[in-house]
């Protein structure tokens, strides 16, 4: 086979990258988790607007994505969404960016940063998680078992799901126009690349990249987190060298939803 | 007509509680705030439930399930319908539900509840799980049948190795969603080489470091690595390797004609991998496929190969020849530099035959071939005219260089061979024809061919053993 040539890869259109704020500011990109899209950032992004560059997108397979840029194989782990965060960062040439990943994309932003600390100024990892399944003396807080059933949960509510949404998501690329449906029909994806990005998230094991970090990191840890428990976050906090913990009074796994304000407020006082 | 009774409840607060669907309202984090007595019976629960998590009612899995899916999607829509979920009940057991779900906002526009209305999908559920598990077994050997067919229309149209090579990395990427897939294939010298597809530990595969690793690898034929820990203890270098590369696992299949190995297939996985028996079973159904179709083409382009040398010396045949006559002026002309045909005609080679034989004269036939072969550049073409005329096309070649050439054919012929029997002896007469071209005006190869074998007709004429040139 040939060697790959320098062929272009538009990012930001793959990712449905969307820029705002301040076009002066620090960059500050935002990546969201698994199950959703950037739309999970709108309370959030706001409050840094002023200030801040602001930069969203979502992964491939999600919200407004290119589906057809979904290649199984890429996306069969961590790294092929730790390369795109990367092209996107190349593609809009930002510098010292402030990474706030929520998630499975808290692991993304670890893996990209480790690939090429060169762009990113500070990690902000919300609710991360480098192994969701227990090993050994490892808690991550599910079993095997766990994850297969809640796999089984998510194919049960696709069951009516291909007729009602595929023509809505398979018509997007050749007519635009649907896009506003897609918005409006906020976290919903193609179920077998729901399923996959599943099985990629919640398989993974990324532990011994956490001491490769080499960017400044804030962790942020919610009460009653029942994906990252709090142990989780304990541990994130002490494989990546002089990171910072800070334990929030929101609970639940998503902050960005339901406390974007204390969220928010910490990262702030985090960046100072 | 009937008349409907003024107050069809007691009262709408039996409504609530006995309605036929478990109702609960949450604060916006999820503590249970009301149960209905609907809910609290088919869940085998009292009102003690009051003020703990509604995540502390569901199963691992569902947890994930509820944050990522559900709640999302519940925040950004207000409102979900028809949530297929399990709710634990007091005793531990499972009850299947669907959920419908709303967000009631305050003033501020903020959440301040989330109502939940469930609904017993007991039987819904045990149905669309049977549905769910036979769908997945169809869509699987589906996709694997697909994957076949795929394959096997795609190597059916490959011509070349490097064609095959990569219609198969194509359909293992597809079919295992491997993040790279090289196809290492054993070439006539017993050499491996990249014929298709991406290698990521290619360095370390050719790093003298690794070498006893990659002896082991090489013996164990089929192989599949899960994860790095499991290489770590025995292969530390490979570990680094994968470790540099971002190879987390990998399997390896050999691919085998009639038994021998004729090279290998390998995915690389990004993540850990657990290869259960039919992902190895279609790989190696993969590597019998294209194995069959490489001996198919390699068949081919031996027969090619044949129908283009001649079978005695290997050289090339007049086809052959013909095409690097043609190739050889097409390029003199377009460079604007000179060219050569050497005409060789062996002196002595009709007494071989006559007084010692065919086979004889073949093995001396044979023999200048090879001298043939040791004498010319190695971009020089040589081949057999026919009987015992050889012909050798030089590209880029003037007076100097041709002339060179046909008296070290010469001298090597002299010398012969001690194997040849006693009284065996031929010599060469050689007529070299050196073609410079004129801009825009070529020569035709019958000119080319005509003149090298009149002016081999002068060194024969002259007594042979000699070199003759002319140039046109």
């Amino acid at each position: 086979m040939p060697p790959a040539g320098p062929e272009t890869i538009d990012a930001v259109a793959r990712n449905n990258v969307s820029v705002s704020g301040n076009p002066d500011g620090r960059p500050m990109l935002f990546a969201h988790g698994f199950g959703c899209s950037q739309e999970m950032w709108r309370r959030v992004t706001p409050q840094f607007e002023h200030d801040y560059r602001i930069i969203t997108f979502d992964h491939v397979g999600a919200g407004g994505s290119d589906l057809s840029a979904y290649d199984r194989g890429k996306y069969d782990s961590l790294h092929g969404y730790a390369d795109d965060v990367l092209e996107i960062m190349e593609q809009l040439d930002l510098d010292d960016v402030v990474y706030v990943g929520h998630s499975v994309s808290a692991m993304i932003g670890v893996l990209a940063s480790n690939r090429d600390p060169s762009r990113f100024g500070e990690l902000v990892l919300v609710g991360p998680s480098p192994r969701y399944v227990n090993d050994g003396d490892y808690y991550g807080g599910f079993e095997q078992v766990d994850i297969d059933s809640m796999l089984d949960m998510l194919d049960a509510n696709y069951l009516g799901w291909s007729s009602v949404m595929a023509p809505v998501i398979m018509g997007n690329s050749d007519r635009p126009e649907l896009g506003v449906e897609l918005t409006d029909s906020f976290c919903s994806t193609d179920p077998a690349i729901a399923g996959h990005f599943a099985r990629v998230t919640f398989l993974s094991d990324n532990r011994r990249d956490l001491s490769r970090v080499t960017v400044p990191t804030l962790v942020l840890q919610c009460q009653d987190d029942a994906i990252s428990p709090g142990p989780v976050g304990q541990y994130v906090h002490e494989r990546i060298r002089d990171s910072i913990l800070i334990n929030l009074t929101a609970t639940g796994h998503c902050p960005n939803l339901s406390n974007p304000d204390e969220l928010s407020a910490e990262i702030r006082t985090y960046l100072g | 007509m009937t008349s409907l009774p003024t107050e069809p409840e007691g009262s709408l607060e039996e409504l609530y509680e006995h309605a036929p669907a478990g109702l609960v309202s949450l604060s916006p984090n999820g503590t249970i705030l009301k149960a209905n007595r609907t809910f609290l019976t088919w869940t085998g629960r009292d009102a003690s439930l009051i003020g703990s998590l509604i995540i502390d009612l569901l199963t691992p899995g569902g947890r994930i399930f509820y944050e990522t899916r559900f709640l999302q999607a519940l925040w950004l829509r207000r409102e979900l319908r028809e949530v297929a979920m399990s709710v634990l009940r007091g005793d531990g057991s499972e009850l299947a539900v669907l959920v419908n779900a709303v967000v009631v906002e305050g003033d501020d526009g903020d959440p301040r509840l989330v109502r939940l209305a469930l609904f017993d999908a007991t039987e819904r559920q045990d149905y669309e799980r049977d549905l769910l598990a036979s769908r997945r077994v169809a869509e699987a050997s589906e996709a694997r049948v697909r994957v076949l067919q795929e394959a096997s229309n795609a190597f059916a149209v490959a011509t070349t190795e490097a064609e095959l090579a990569d219609a198969l990395v194509a359909s293992a990427r597809d079919a295992f969603a491997a993040s790279a897939v090289a196809v290492v294939l054993v070439d006539a010298e017993g050499d491996t080489y990249l014929a298709g597809g991406v290698h990521p530990l290619a360095g370390f595969a050719e790093a003298d470091r690794a070498s006893a690793e990659m002896a082991m690898i090489r013996q164990s034929g089929t192989l599949t690595v899960s994860n790095l820990d499991e290489v770590r203890p025995l292969y530390p270098a490979l570990a680094d390797a994968m470790l540099d590369a971002r190879v987390e696992a990998f399997s390896i299949i050999v691919l085998q004609d009639v038994g021998e190995p004729v090279g290998a297939l390998i995915c690389f996985f990004g993540r850990r991998r657990v290869f259960d028996e039919q992902d190895t079973a279609l790989q190696v159904a993969l590597g019998r496929q294209s194995a069959a179709v490489l001996s198919r083409i390699r068949l081919q382009n031996e027969l090619e190969l044949l129908a283009m040398h001649d079978q005695l010396t290997g050289l090339a045949n007049r086809k052959l020849l013909r095409e690097s006559l043609l190739g050889a002026l097409g390029a003199a002309l377009w460079h604007e530099r000179s060219m050569a045909l050497i005409f060789v005609d062996l002196d002595g080679f009709k007494a071989v035959n006559d007084e010692f034989g065919h086979t004889a004269g073949d093995a001396v036939l044979k023999w200048v071939a090879n001298q043939l072969r040791a004498a010319v550049r190695s971009t020089d073409v040589v081949g057999r005219f026919g009987g015992d005329e050889f012909v050798i096309i030089c590209e880029n070649a003037g007076a100097d260089e041709a002339l060179l050439i046909a008296q070290r054919v010469l001298s090597m012929i002299n010398a012969n061979s001690h194997e040849f029997p006693d009284g065996v002896r031929v010599g060469a007469s050689i007529g070299v024809a050196l073609h410079q071209p004129e801009p825009g005006l070529g020569a035709a190869p019958e000119a080319i061919f005509i003149a090298a074998d009149s002016a081999m007709y002068r060194s024969k004429q002259s007594g042979g053993g000699q070199v003759t040139l002319v140039q046109l």
